[in-house]
């Protein structure tokens, strides 16, 4: 007994003597100021962190985005059954990386940072900044006004006043003022090289930044009285109409100086328009994209190329995730002729028309259709693509069809139902819309596997939208319109179709969807037009509401003159969206959550919330 | 080895037994209902889709949650709850009424019934149904209750379940008049292909009011077969 006496005094010494040396150890998973700020592969990595964690709305981190609105639409598996947006659609509420960025920012300044030059220190400010206006901005055209914390680092202790922590919403002109200034004041501490890979913010990020928040504004300020019940009474949500013309002069003048600096332009190296357009935004030398979430292998991929790219080019086993719908392929117009709809019926819709090869169809169409979508009978990295989803044949006195599986033959070899589809069918992997994506895919096929990934960029800001936000600008600030037309037709100039000589804001809004389609840009858009309720407006006879698809067939039937020719059906696409989308007023600013007015009494709601 | 089996199942048992007791709360057991009324008449709205719904809220915790209660087709609703007082609060402009940011204050004890009055935009009276051959006839009194919003639309709908409104699923057929102003207002929808193809069908008139995502519906539908 005495024994144990011992030992267990002798025990509980040595856990008192070990105690004080083990407490004072140093964290090795928790970094100091010091160990930061002294070595320039730290700093590195610390942006590298933050630039790592603003991947928001559509991007290639989640194709199934894509399907909630009218670019495409959800083939592989079952249909896609939404009817209503939800309130907390593709919402950013980040205080943990403003936080983040401030403690960075007390840092710069602090003494563990003078052995750094000063231009450095302005560059690495400066990006910090830029992401933390990112950040806020895209907080901005989530909720509207949100709190405004400066350079604040709140400190908690025990015990105090946690009111003094809480700060209120700031109204929506504010929390864009507040961008505004800061892109302005990033604007002069940033380079104004080109950056590797745009993965890097440099100076004209921050005007472009600068240019769009206010375009933003402006028509938040002048179109919300089209939604008057969208505001809040303390103007959170909602901007004064006399305040617009004040945003658009910033975003004209932000805008016409990315123009002006020359660092950028519409990129036009490969003489094919069509090609061009893909690799004026998928190739990372492009010297029009001034901003993109640059990935590399190995290392930092994605799946959007394995997840989407179609079947019969494919790497692996996926495909067909999401697929573009004929809505999109038709918003792209003629050459010669503005109205973009696919002739696959005679004028009195009593026939088809009929083609000798299915890319015939698509004859003078805009060239970015090409550099956007694969569509039948394209290409893709020179592979011909084809899309069959049966054949027809004419039998008393009408026209009747036999289709197959996918990838199947009927008695004679010929293709019943080709490997591309498209096919009604809800197992996985099968295209149902008739189109696939070629912008943002990778040409690469190993790329599409799944373990490799693909290192295609996705392109966040790129000269074109200089150009169509200073046509906009202009066009709202009632500028001659042989100013208006001259920016938006460097566009589409370069896509090869007529030029305009009179731009209303519906030609901006169709010009939009086309140029920037997939870039994540059309339902900000539609949002700040206060266009989004008419435009999804839950109606099956509304056709940017539904998604459409198109099914080609090939004729066979020896019998018939039209033999061998090519015919198409423009079908609503039911088997992949069952319902029309509905957009209500409520989903004009995402809900503020509970648990932050929980947490935060100051916070006030959102409007139908 | 036969003691310790014994003496683990004995143990486990009264673990078992007394936890029970500890572990689990009663369920509500109080049934609270109502309905949305205007001069104690109910209203119609969308029963589908959980589109009109009130908040409940408790006061007297820190933190709080509210719940949905959604309102049924002849503007009903209904939850079991627990005894205690509770707000009940309509969201901004999710319902075809004036928006109303009055909080009703609940005692709920036992079975309770409390009315939510709200002041509609347009009311729908002596609605008529009637079918002659293939031809739906319905007709209805449509009045004006207060200023400030246009009618968007009148409506007449059929549909093959009970839920029958403006939503894309839940008519099979309908036929809209988008120039309509208050007072008698009659509409046509010839139904032969529904009355052919569909096991049952239900009728229904609604009055969509600009502005608002709602609409106003008849508080019954009309069974047609």
């Amino acid at each position: 007994m005495k024994k144990i006496h011992i030992i267990s005094t002798i025990a509980t010494l040595l856990m008192l003597a070990g105690c004080s040396d083990f407490l004072n150890r140093e964290s090795e998973s928790i970094l100091s100021n010091e160990q930061v700020f002294s070595d320039q592969n730290m700093i590195t990595s610390v942006l590298a962190n933050y630039y790592g964690r603003i991947d928001w709305g559509q991007s290639l981190e989640r194709g199934g985005d894509y399907c909630i609105l009218d670019e495409a639409t959800h083939s592989s598996g079952g249909p896609d059954r939404a009817q209503d947006y939800w309130d907390d659609i593709w919402r950013v509420y980040d205080y943990g990386l403003i936080r983040n960025i401030n403690q960075f920012l007390q840092g710069i300044n602090s003494p563990s940072a003078a052995n750094l030059s000063d231009a450095y220190k302005k560059q690495i400010e400066g990006e910090v900044r830029f992401i933390r206006a990112w950040t806020y901005f895209n907080m901005c055209r989530c909720m509207g006004g949100m709190p405004i914390v400066n350079d604040e680092v709140f400190e908690y202790s025990g015990g105090m006043d946690i009111t003094a922590l809480q700060y209120p919403r700031s109204t929506e002109a504010e929390l864009y003022d507040y961008i505004i200034s800061e892109c302005t004041a990033i604007a002069q501490l940033l380079p104004e090289g080109r950056t590797v890979n745009a993965a890097r913010v440099n100076k004209w990020a921050a005007l472009m930044l600068k240019a769009r928040a206010a375009v933003y504004a402006g028509s938040i300020a002048k179109y919300n009285y089209l939604t008057p019940e969208v505001k809040t009474a303390g103007g959170e949500v909602g901007i004064p109409a006399d305040k617009a013309n004040g945003y658009f002069q910033i975003a004209y003048d932000a805008s016409r100086e990315i123009i002006a600096g020359g660092v950028y332009n519409l990129y036009k190296n490969n003489p094919n328009k069509g090609a061009n357009f893909y690799e004026a935004i998928c190739n990372k030398s492009s010297n029009e994209v001034i901003w993109a979430r640059d990935y590399y292998y190995p290392g930092n991929t994605t799946g959007f190329t394995n997840g989407n790219i179609a079947s019969s080019v494919r790497g692996d086993i996926d495909a067909n995730i999401m697929t573009p719908t004929l809505n999109i392929v038709e918003a792209f117009e003629y050459i010669n002729d503005r109205d973009g709809s696919l002739r696959t019926r005679t004028a009195d819709d009593k026939d088809y028309i009929y083609y000798d090869k299915p890319e015939d169809l698509f004859k003078d169409k805009d060239s970015r259709l090409y550099g956007t979508i694969v569509y039948p009978g394209s290409d893709f990295n020179g592979i011909p693509m084809t899309y069959q989803a049966g054949q027809k044949y004419f039998e008393n006195g009408e026209w009747k069809e036999r289709t197959g599986n996918i990838n199947s033959f009927d008695e004679d070899g010929d293709i019943l139902t080709s490997e591309n589809g498209p096919n009604k069918s809800d197992d996985q992997y099968i295209n149902n819309s008739g189109f696939n994506l070629r912008k943002f895919i990778d040409y690469n096929k190993d790329a599409s596997t799944r373990g490799r990934g693909s290192d295609m960029w996705f392109v966040r800001m790129r000269y074109a939208e200089a150009l169509m936000i200073a046509s906009e600008a202009s066009l709202e600030l009632g500028k001659d319109q042989t100013e208006i037309c001259s920016y938006i037709n460097q566009i589409r100039e370069r896509a090869g179709i007529q030029l305009l000589t009179h731009v209303t804001l519906a030609d901006i809004e169709k010009e939009r969807l086309v140029e920037f389609a997939f870039e994540n840009h059309r339902w900000w858009d539609l949002r700040r037009w206060r266009r989004a309720h008419l435009v999804y407006d839950g109606m099956a006879d509304t056709y940017s509401s539904v998604h459409y698809a198109l099914f080609p067939f090939i004729i066979k039937d020896t019998t018939h003159p039209q033999n061998g020719k090519w015919v198409f059906d423009k079908l609503r696409s039911t088997w992949t969206a069952v319902y029309p989308h509905r957009f209500q007023f409520r989903h004009y600013y995402n809900f503020i959550n509970q648990d932050w007015i929980n947490r935060n009494p100051k916070m006030v709601k959102n409007p139908y919330q | 080895m036969k003691n310790l089996l014994k003496i683990f199942l004995l143990v486990t048992l009264t673990v078992t037994a007394v936890s029970c007791g500890k572990d689990n709360y009663d369920e509500p057991d109080s049934l609270f209902s109502g309905k949305v009324v205007y001069n104690g008449e109910p209203l119609g709205v969308r029963g589908s889709n959980g589109d009109v719904y009130l908040q409940f809220w408790q006061d007297g915790y820190e933190l709080q949650t509210s719940f949905n209660v959604y309102v049924a087709q002849d503007g009903s609703f209904s939850a079991m709850l627990f005894d205690g007082t509770y707000k009940l609060v309509m969201n901004n402009n999710r319902g075809p009424w004036v928006n109303n940011p009055d909080t009703v204050i609940v005692n709920v004890k036992g079975r309770t019934t409390t009315d939510y009055p709200v002041t509609p935009y347009y009311t729908l009276k002596n609605i008529d149904y009637s079918l002659s051959g293939n031809t739906l006839t319905a007709s209805f009194d449509v009045t004006q209750v207060s200023a400030g919003r246009s009618i968007e639309y009148v409506a007449l709908m059929v549909n093959k379940t009970k839920f029958v409104d403006f939503g894309d699923g839940t008519h099979v057929n309908w036929v809209r008049n988008t120039s309509v102003t208050p007072g008698r207002v009659t509409l046509q929808l010839n139904i032969a292909d529904d009355l052919n193809k569909q096991v049952k069908l239900y009728a229904r008139v609604g009055l969509k009011i600009s502005g608002i995502d709602q609409g106003l519906y008849d508080t019954e539908v009309h069974e047609l077969k």
